[in-house]
């Protein structure tokens, strides 16, 4: 089985279980809390995603290895690169 | 390590997720459990805005998503070749 069919089996297996739940299909009689806490899960899933991708990038931005002198070495190595050129007659 | 602000930024968005987060699921998860004259349940809309609000912003997203990529695809529009 390849992974694709793998995910929607499990994807949809879930679907099913949130909708016997929040529809009340099996006429389970559960507490009337638990459709409560079940009928937002998919869109609850979906921002608890989003939350989970903003805090990795915005941590990764924070952490990220600047490296300033080699960052100063390159832009000053550009300047005498088109400097060089310039004078060798290339047109910027 | 990044420094200034990017340090700032990336802190914020964090922080800012974080907050989203722990509000977001007092909402859905804990307040179903809690009794209805318990005084947090002030600080919190009805619970169908807990769909209603991030659907809104997901079609606001996608609007925002795709007037730029049509801005961007505009402005990049070059006339045909004429040989």
């Amino acid at each position: 089985m390849t992974k694709l069919l793998q995910w929607l089996l499990g994807v949809s297996l879930i679907g099913i279980a949130w909708g016997l739940v929040t529809f009340d299909l099996l006429d389970l009689q559960l507490p009337a809390v638990y459709k409560e806490v079940a009928w937002p899960m998919p869109v609850y899933l979906l921002v608890v995603f989003g939350c989970y991708s903003l805090a990795t990038v915005g941590y990764r931005v924070a952490t990220f290895n600047d490296c300033e002198e080699a960052a100063k070495e390159l832009q000053a190595q550009i300047k005498e690169a088109k400097a060089d050129l310039k004078k060798k007659g290339l047109k910027m | 390590m990044a420094t200034g602000a990017d340090q700032a930024v990336g802190l914020g968005l964090v922080g800012f997720s974080l907050l989203l987060f722990t509000y977001y699921t007092l909402w859905v998860i804990v307040l179903p459990f809690v009794d209805s004259d318990h005084v947090i349940h002030s600080y919190f809309l009805p619970r169908e805005y807990s769909v209603i609000l991030p659907g809104v912003a997901a079609l606001i997203l996608l609007l925002c998503v795709g007037t730029f990529i049509g801005v961007v695809t505009w402005k990049n529009r070059k006339p045909k070749k004429v040989d």
